[in-house]
């Protein structure tokens, strides 16, 4: 199970950090397409 | 457009936990045990890469209808979002293959057709920077990815099927025992959170790469 902990806590900072990213993308692109 | 987005990353986040603090689906399997949770991700995303294959033939097929940009722009991004989920799918089934089968390639019949597919498409991207002239580009385009439309079904579903697979194993335990679906109450709940996300996650993407390519066609005004 202490395995499994670490292996949640990685899992999920590396989804926040592709969740940020795409965000910031998604913003980014939103942004661009308005005339 | 919203919702669909928070719902995607709430649904990916759900299953991720889900999958780490139930038992692992293949417990049974020697050796196979805990790296079978990453069924819940390989699967799904496999999955999707297939969806995305089929979406971007639909595409290719509507382009060569109708000669509208936006097609081919469409095409291109499915097919984009496509490799993207089938690399995926390779980095995380060979992660799985190295725990359950020992090595990280073993000469599966789904590895190889897998990795024929990535090939395939990764050509794709080749043949789209072979021409500058933009009509025939979305041309060639349209009728390579018509034609991988028409190949994927073979390479994900039929071939890999026709030989002997290491896969077999995982199959009968999870997935299908004589025609049937074979997975417990907590390992379907915890798929279909994935799956559903993965797709809502494509669905995000797909629009995302649409409208970055509208952007990116009115701006070089390639857009007629």
């Amino acid at each position: 199970m202490d395995g499994n902990i670490s292996v949640l806590i990685a899992v999920l900072v590396t989804w926040a950090g592709v969740v940020w990213y795409l965000v910031k993308v998604d913003r980014n692109v939103k942004r661009r397409s308005k005339p | 457009m919203t919702i669909l987005k928070i719902a995607a990353i709430i649904l990916i986040t759900v299953a991720a936990v889900l999958a780490l603090v139930t038992d692992p689906p293949l417990a049974s399997l020697t050796a196979g045990g805990g790296s079978s949770r990453i069924f819940f991700f390989h699967v799904p995303v496999a999955m999707v890469s297939f969806l995305s294959f089929m979406i971007a033939a639909g595409y290719a097929v509507a382009y060569l209808r109708t000669r509208r940009p936006v097609h081919d722009e469409a095409q291109a991004v499915a097919a984009e979002l496509g490799l993207t989920f089938s690399i995926v799918a390779m980095i995380t089934g060979a992660i799985w293959a190295k725990q359950a089968w020992g090595a990280y390639w073993n000469w599966d019949p789904r590895q190889l057709f897998l990795f024929v597919l990535i090939l395939f498409y990764g050509a794709f991207f080749a043949l789209r920077q072979a021409t500058t002239i933009a009509e025939s580009r979305r041309r060639l385009s349209a009728v390579y990815l018509v034609f991988g439309g028409a190949i994927s079904p073979f390479l994900f579903f039929v071939l890999p099927r026709m030989y002997r697979s290491l896969h077999e194993d995982a199959n009968q335990v999870v997935i299908a025992t004589q025609g049937k679906i074979n997975m417990s109450a907590t390992v379907g709940t915890i798929f279909a959170l994935s799956s559903v996300g993965f797709v809502l996650l494509f669905i995000w993407l797909f629009q995302l790469g649409r409208t970055a390519a509208r952007i990116q066609s009115v701006s070089e005004g390639d857009d007629q």
